[in-house]
């Protein structure tokens, strides 16, 4: 199983790459560059490739999409002002023939924080509704707390079952 | 060095006060005395273990006697030994002494030393930042005084234009007043005439009035006459009319007695023909008579009527003529009051038109006054801008002063304070040294400024060329990436707007790059196999070459098959790629 995990920029994907592969918080830098990791989960081994969410390395996000079985996409839930990029990239994302038939999963993370959106309020910005043929879910979630993470992978490792 | 020798002073010194109190040798201090002392009764312990407790005491006493003894030539011995020793120890002890001595004077040398060296380094330390600081605060002034040069030129800039402006109102005014008094005689003139006309046309009014009761008193005067005239017309017609009437009865009358006179002369023919008949032609004569006394009277009576009538005709005629005389007397007023009412309407005109005048000219007069106030208004804003300007110029020339007075004083804070104190001249005088420096130091800032300038133009030309240059290259960098018309493509929007970005975009590229080629090169196949499309879109490389990869990447993965030959791309050398090798 081959999982991408995308988002802009200081979203929290190493974070929550390295919350569910060790279940501890790490100290984190910007990713130029990405990291894989082999995840365990129920019984699942998981290839997660954490890609790298700065603008100018977002364009090569598409050399890894081939043999992608989900995506988790990693939106920090407190940044209104990016949220219309986190958008774009997302719908440019899945136009990519190569990612057809990735299921999606969308992470509001840093639900910790004040001031957070809410899911309803961040899929109807990401125009999430509006998405067909794509099987989609969306969670909030803290990669600090640990919360969400659980429910999050336990619909993703159902919805791969189900497809199998 | 110094330790040792103290050490061993400090044992001499432990040694040397109680040389006879040997029982109570501290352990610390001279373990050999114990153990040489312990040695010796060692032996005699030894061999009376079994004896009972009374010879024990008794030995015990014995024995401490003979410890004494021991120890009273061991005292001996040790005077003698201290004897020997106590030169050589003086000596020394006047040696370390004096060594100590030294050694100390040395240590608080030392110490004074070093809290110099340290003062020294604290006031270095405060004297470099107190430069530092200075240095800035210099800057800082200097950048201060360039902006408040700057802005006081600019304020000065905008009073001499303000003060133009103020100038061309003050002439736009003036000339306006001028224009305004013109009019205003003009338009008293103007009035004048108004008047004047005014009176006229109350003149003419009055006199068209009274042509008009006397042309209304003409008018009924006409129609009595009229009147009576057709009443006469008809008289005449009546006359007439009973003229004709007359002339008709003379006319018959005439034929009645042309008749009558046939008939007399018939008659007279009769009678002299019948000459018997006297009497009856008598009557017949008297009745001739008679008839012809009628025919007379009622000839006469015809008579009378003509010049009755000729007279009535001639009276009615003469009427007629004295009637026709005052019509034309009357038509002769009618047209002079036609001739009055149209000199009175052209009057009327006239008055129309220097109403107009005037009211075109009131109007002129509020238009001008309009404008006056327009330029009153404005001249008072300007006059409002114009001390406002004039304040902040002198806040800005007071805040200037009080800047280059902090300067001076900051620059020169000890020794200006002090000569100010001395004598005032030479103050005054630093002062204008001091305005003097700065004066040209801002000359040369100005000369900087300009040199700043004209080479950030040059970085801008060469800024333009760099990025005309690398335009031409990004097309062959992400030929993939740039095939998405998107805005996110990094460096295509990148390397046309700024060249930091640019390099930063190309820093994070190259890092990039590194990163994936060293993860490539590192981990497992398994992984290495999706990191192939990355490698080659970052290295550009060809979709033959990176078949290639894959078909080295997937040999290296199975267990079986055979190794896959090279592809040309990797040999740079050869120019056919599809020769393979021998």
């Amino acid at each position: 199983m081959r999982i991408l995990i995308l988002g802009l920029d200081g979203a929290g994907k190493t974070t929550i790459l390295y919350r569910l592969q060790v279940g501890e918080v790490v100290t984190t830098i910007p990713t130029i560059g990405f990291n894989v990791e082999t995840v365990t989960y129920k019984n699942l081994k998981f290839q997660v490739w954490d890609l790298g969410g700065q603008t100018s390395i977002r364009p090569y996000w598409r050399c890894y999409y081939s043999n992608t079985d989900a995506v988790i996409y990693v939106v920090d839930s407190c940044d209104r002002d990016r949220i219309g990029t986190s958008k774009s990239e997302l719908v440019a994302m899945l136009e990519e023939e190569e990612l057809k038939k990735a299921i999606l999963v969308v992470f509001a993370n840093k639900q910790d924080m004040e001031q957070a959106m809410t899911p309803t309020e961040m899929a109807n910005a990401l125009g999430l509704p509006a998405l067909k043929d794509r099987k989609w879910q969306i969670f909030k979630t803290s990669a600090t707390k640990g919360t969400g993470l659980d429910e999050a992978m336990e619909w993703l490792v159902e919805a791969l079952k189900s497809r199998q | 060095m110094f330790a040792k020798l103290k050490k061993k002073i400090a044992e001499e010194a432990a040694v040397a006060p109680r040389p006879a109190g040997a029982a109570r040798i501290p352990r610390s201090v001279s373990k050999e005395s114990i153990t040489s002392v312990g040695a010796d009764s060692g032996d005699d312990f030894a061999s009376d273990g079994s004896s009972s407790r009374e010879d024990l005491s008794s030995q015990l006493f014995r024995r401490n006697e003979q410890i004494r003894k021991l120890e009273v030539k061991l005292s001996a011995s040790m005077r003698k030994f201290q004897e020997q020793n106590e030169a050589h120890q003086a000596s020394r002890a006047k040696m370390a002494e004096g060594m100590a001595l030294a050694l100390e004077k040395k240590d608080k040398e030392k110490k004074m030393l070093q809290t110099q060296l340290q003062e020294m380094r604290e006031q270095s330390l405060n004297l470099f930042q107190k430069r530092d600081e200075i240095d800035e605060l210099e800057g800082f002034q200097q950048q201060e005084i360039a902006k408040v040069k700057h802005m006081l030129l600019k304020k000065e800039e905008s009073l001499s234009r303000t003060e133009q402006e103020l100038e061309a109102c003050a002439q736009e005014l003036t000339q306006a007043k001028a224009e305004l008094q013109e009019a205003r005689s003009e338009s008293s003139s103007l009035r004048k005439d108004l008047q004047d006309l005014q009176q006229q046309l109350l003149e003419l009014q009055a006199q068209r009035d009274e042509l008009m009761t006397a042309e209304t008193n003409a008018e009924n005067k006409i129609t009595a006459l009229e009147l009576r005239e057709q009443e006469l017309q008809t008289v005449i017609q009546q006359l007439s009319v009973d003229l004709q009437n007359i002339t008709f009865e003379f006319a018959e009358k005439n034929k009645l007695t042309e008749q009558l006179q046939e008939k007399v002369s018939s008659l007279e023919k009769k009678l002299e023909r019948n000459l018997s008949g006297d009497e009856h032609v008598q009557e017949l004569l008297k009745e001739k008579a008679a008839v012809e006394q009628r025919l007379e009277e009622s000839r006469q009576q015809v008579l009378t009527d003509r010049t009755q009538h000729s007279e009535a005709v001639s009276r009615l005629e003469s009427q007629v003529s004295g009637l026709s005389h005052n019509l034309s007397i009357i038509s002769g007023l009618q047209n002079e009051m036609s001739s009055r009412e149209a000199v009175s309407v052209e009057i009327a005109k006239a008055l129309e038109e220097t109403r107009k005048q005037r009211e075109e000219l009131q109007q002129q007069v509020s238009h001008l006054n309009a404008l006056m106030k327009e330029k009153d208004q404005l001249l008072d804003e300007k006059c409002d801008l114009l001390l406002k300007q004039k304040e902040e110029l002198n806040q800005l020339s007071q805040e200037l002063e009080e800047s280059t007075r902090a300067l001076n004083n900051e620059h020169f804070p000890s020794p200006e304070n002090s000569v100010v104190e001395q004598n005032g001249e030479v103050a005054a005088a630093d002062v204008t040294q001091l305005q003097k420096d700065n004066r040209e130091l801002e000359q040369q800032i100005a000369e900087k400024n300009k040199m700043i300038k004209q080479l950030q133009q040059r970085m801008t030309e060469l800024k333009k060329t760099l990025q005309k240059e690398l335009k031409i290259r990004p097309d062959s960098e992400v030929p993939e990436l740039r095939e998405k018309a998107n805005s996110e493509v990094p460096n295509a929007s990148v390397t046309v707007t700024n060249n930091s970005d640019l390099n930063d975009s190309r820093e994070i590229n190259f890092e990039y790059l590194k990163h994936v080629v060293l993860k490539f090169m590192s981990c497992r196949e398994s992984e290495a196999f999706h990191l192939i499309k990355a490698v080659s879109v970052l290295l550009n490389f060809s979709q033959e070459e990176e078949n290639m990869l894959k078909e080295t990447l997937e040999y290296k993965m199975s267990w079986f098959g055979s190794k896959p030959s090279p592809k040309g791309s990797i040999r740079p050398s050869i120019s056919s790629p599809r020769t393979l090798w021998p």
